[in-house]
């Protein structure tokens, strides 16, 4: 298995070298360069849809822009095929970051849409701006490749094309198993976790929508040298659609499907030729076959088939792991972990969640906030981790300010937190999801990523050893290798624990972590939560079982309608009046006696 | 003067088959959170239908209400066999793609079956052409924006005094709430398909008269139904009726003074920072992240 990878790509290798050689004719060769532009766009494309989650529905009006710069490039300003690629590049780059910004705000439907309508654009802007791209006649006499002057001859050019999709192919495939990989994957199933995580999914997007132009504004540079004639009507809706069938035909997400999916695309039309009118119909339905037939694609499927027949993998050794007490333990004297919330107001409309809400989390204490339903607790969570925004009131950590910071930003100076609802990566594995929970640690970089050096191996071996020793922790090793969403409840909880632990944090938000669970599964909470604070991290625990917070809390606070009404240790507050009528409404005689006086 | 007046009365025709392309996205939309990429299609269908039918000599409203009960259908399969499948995975991709397969295959159907140019569908609506402060139009393109208005007043109605409407309503708020409630979720969503596509059906039918009717009239209209919709807000029936008309008259004047092509470009442009100000849309209701 480790040495899959390896030889798929010295076949791969050998494929691109074999076929120039066995080409009978010119046009067969045409056609098999054709495929390697596809295929650069393909696989481009393969990081949007397939890692990041978003789907482009827009990749041939990128595709134009590539064609029309390079295009345009050569034939005014004389560049090179080189020169006219790193134009290209730049200039679909640029439109790539423009086309991530709606991401902030919309996605799904909505983004698919945003990129239509960005293709639809491209092509009347190639039609309407006619000094610069023809207009409907389009740009005719481009010159034959070059690099520097000296011409390429069709091998050459070959060779140029197949060397690039090679490298891209293998350079995406080094992302894919890095920690952008990794990252863009979570915060495709989880947006709100990846967040709290520390993770920046903005910057995630942004990263997977340039990559995906600047292939295809490559791959429009080589169409435009290769065709040496382009016009708008080569860049229409239908070629976005088989740009998009491609990765998902291949199998989106993995690492040569894409280039599978462009082979068969690229000469399938050629083979439905013969069908004359029937060609667009059929390509339709292939569509839809696949979409019913086949959902993960070719080496999706492959991959699912192959992982059902073999044994299952074995279950990690925890000497593999690094134990939790080298790897999240504090230095004592940075124990003063403390949050201090600040007479905090968050208000729904006109309904007060929060009204002048404070709270102080002392270094290294065992913090429990309880209250009725509907108390405002949750409100408190979200709006310290900084999913909400707090109409007045302001919360610091150890002195440093957390209102107005985005929540990734917060999660990054060392407050972590689980969710009443877990919001795991459902598919993604358990170690998988703890290492995901590590990424606010690693420090290497997009091109330590492509190129795998020294110093990328050696954080993501650490990061793989951290999360091993974290599954040990909460007693998950053997499920390392499960897809997180087959999990039972009460694991799945833990896995979240041990996410939010991943990230050596200082102070750690636990929301109502025992709902759900057995009698039993409570106990082991306890002796957890006992442990990770014994760590150092302090913990700020927000629950209803009462048997938890006695047996674990150091300190306690009591919210009702938004309000703190008692905050003591947890035997004062067993007995505070205020508390006891919140729960269990007015004792009886001073019903009587409000009654009376009324 | 006249040349406003005529760009403002043109612009509510071809916006009022916008309004009601959009009318039926946000149906849709409301029913099950996923909508047809095909509905240009269906629009396609009805006109294309009427003019076969026409042609096959059936009468004139007969064919044109077969067109659009095809069209009704045609939505109906659609819903239950390319978009049902898929709308339990969170990821749109699965609906979206298969609508857009199918609406490949209706397209090379019609190509097939109706040859590859426009014709005009004949109607009393454009017999002669009305004179309004020296504009000229047919009665037929000030028919299309007063229905769509209908239609627009109708749904509330039928929303405010109907079971089913009330049950639309139920369905739209909260799919499981609904089904606790006893509504057959399934059936009101088929339902709300089909009243889309219907809806759909009869702008072709409505359009086919004033403009040619081909094969591939279908996918701009119904995409410029959708960034109408987005436009407008899809939750709002209506913002999107609003948008529409506003939408088809802004194209008719970029298409007077500057080109076809700079109509599209600004038009979609428009839609993109609108989208980007307004993510809900102009008119839609804010749906509260919840964590």
């Amino acid at each position: 298995m480790r040495y899959l990878a390896p030889v798929c790509f010295f076949i791969f290798a050998a494929i691109l070298v074999a076929v120039p050689l066995t080409a009978g004719n010119e046009y067969e060769l045409r056609l098999f360069m054709l495929f390697l532009i596809y295929g650069i766009i393909a696989v481009g494309l393969n990081v949007l849809v397939g890692l990041a989650g978003l789907v482009s529905l827009g990749q041939a009006g990128l595709f134009a822009l590539g064609s029309y710069s390079g295009a345009i490039l050569s034939t005014r300003l004389g560049f090179d095929i080189v020169g006219s690629c790193i134009g290209a590049a730049i200039i679909s780059g640029l439109f790539g970051v423009l086309l991530a910004y709606p991401t902030v705000r919309v996605r799904g439907v909505y983004l698919a849409v945003v990129t239509i309508a960005f293709g639809i654009i491209v092509e009347n802007v190639a039609i309407e701006w006619q000094s610069l791209t023809g207009g409907t006649t389009g740009l005719s006499s481009i010159p034959k490749p070059n690099i520097l002057g000296i011409r390429l001859s069709g091998f050459a050019f070959y060779g140029v094309l197949a060397v690039t999709l090679f490298v891209f192919t293998l350079l995406i495939h080094n992302l894919k198993i890095s920690r952008f990989g990794r990252t863009m994957l979570a915060v495709a199933q989880s947006e709100t976790a990846s967040r709290a995580l520390g993770i920046n999914s903005t910057g995630l997007r942004t990263l997977a929508f340039v990559i995906s132009a600047v292939t295809a504004g490559i791959a429009g540079t080589f169409y435009s040298f290769l065709n040496s004639y382009i016009s708008p009507d080569i860049f229409t809706f239908s070629d976005s659609v088989r740009f998009l069938l491609m990765v998902i035909l291949g199998g989106a997400g993995s690492t040569f499907g894409p280039v599978i999916g462009a082979y068969l695309l690229t000469y399938l039309p050629e083979y439905l030729q013969q069908f004359q009118l029937w060609q667009k119909f059929a390509y339709g339905a292939l569509l839809l076959v696949v979409m019913f037939a086949l959902p993960r694609g070719i080496v999706g499927t492959l991959q699912w088939a192959f992982n059902r027949l073999r044994p299952p993998a074995p279950a990690l050794a925890a000497t593999e792991g690094l134990p939790v007490e080298t790897t999240l333990r504090h230095e004592k004297k940075m124990l003063a972990a403390e949050l201090v919330a600040t007479a905090l107001t968050v208000r729904f409309g006109g309904l007060s969640a929060l009204s002048n809400a404070s709270l102080r989390v002392k270094g290294g204490e065992i913090h429990a906030l309880i209250g009725p339903n509907g108390a405002g607790k949750s409100t408190f969570v979200n709006t310290i981790s900084g999913f909400y925004r707090p109409d007045e009131g302001r919360c610091e950590l150890d002195g440093v300010e957390l209102t107005g910071r985005r929540s990734l930003d917060i999660a990054r100076l060392g407050l972590a937190r689980t969710f009443q609802n877990t919001e795991l990566f459902g598919e993604m594995s358990v170690l998988e999801n703890v290492m995901a929970g590590y990424d606010q640690r690693l420090t290497y970089g997009l091109t330590q990523a492509l190129l795998r050096t020294p110093k990328m191996r050696r954080e993501e071996r650490e990061c793989r050893q951290t999360a091993i020793g974290l599954l040990a922790f909460v007693g998950l090793s053997q499920y390392a290798n499960e897809e997180a969403r087959f999990l039972p409840f009460g694991l799945q909880r833990r896995l979240e624990i041990a996410r939010a632990l991943a990230g050596r944090p200082r102070l750690l938000l636990l929301d109502e972590p025992a709902a759900g669970l057995t009698t039993q599964e409570i106990d082991d909470l306890e002796a957890m939560v006992r442990r990770i604070a014994a760590l150092g991290v302090s913990i700020l625990l927000i629950e209803h079982h009462v048997d938890l917070i006695m047996a674990l809390a150091d300190h306690v606070t009591v919210l009702d309608y938004g309000q703190v009404i008692a905050s003591d240790n947890p035997t004062a507050i067993q007995d505070d009046p205020r508390v006891i009528e919140a729960y269990f409404g007015a004792p009886l005689d001073r019903a009587a006696a409000v009654g009376a006086g009324a | 003067m006249t040349t406003t007046i005529q760009y403002i009365l043109s612009g509510l025709a071809i916006g009022g088959i916008y309004a009601l392309v959009a009318l039926g996205f946000h149906i849709m939309w409301s029913a099950a959170r996923a909508v047809n990429f095909a509905h240009g299609d269906t629009l396609m269908l009805g006109a294309v239908l009427a003019v076969v039918g026409v042609d096959a000599e059936i009468p004139l409203p007969i064919a044109c209400l077969l067109g659009i009960i095809a069209g009704a259908v045609f939505g109906v399969l659609l819903e239950r066999f390319a978009i049902r499948p898929f709308t339990a995975t969170s990821n749109s991709i699965g609906w979206m793609l298969t609508t857009i397969a199918v609406g490949v295959m209706i397209e090379s159907l019609a190509t097939l079956q109706f040859g590859g140019f426009s014709r005009p569908l004949a109607s009393p609506g454009v017999k002669s052409a009305v004179h309004i402060l020296g504009a000229g139009v047919y009665p037929q393109e000030l028919a299309i924006p007063v229905f769509a208005l209908l239609v627009m007043f109708g749904l509330k109605l039928m929303q405010r005094h109907t079971l089913v409407g009330r049950a639309m309503q139920a369905v739209a708020h909260d799919k499981r709430a609904a089904a606790l409630m006893g509504i057959n979720v399934n059936r009101i969503v088929a339902f709300s398909f089909a009243l889309a596509s219907l809806l759909g059906a009869a702008a072709g039918v409505l359009v086919a008269p004033v403009i040619q009717v081909s094969a591939s009239m279908g996918a701009l209209l119904g995409l410029k139904g959708f960034a109408v919709a987005i436009i407008g807000g899809i939750t709002s029936a209506p913002g999107v009726v609003i948008s529409g008309l506003c939408f088809g008259i802004m194209e008719k004047f970029v298409e007077g003074y500057i080109s076809t092509a700079a109509r599209e470009i600004i038009g979609f442009s428009v839609m993109i920072l609108v989208l980007l100000a307004f993510p809900h849309g102009l008119f839609g209701k804010r749906e509260v992240l919840k964590v």
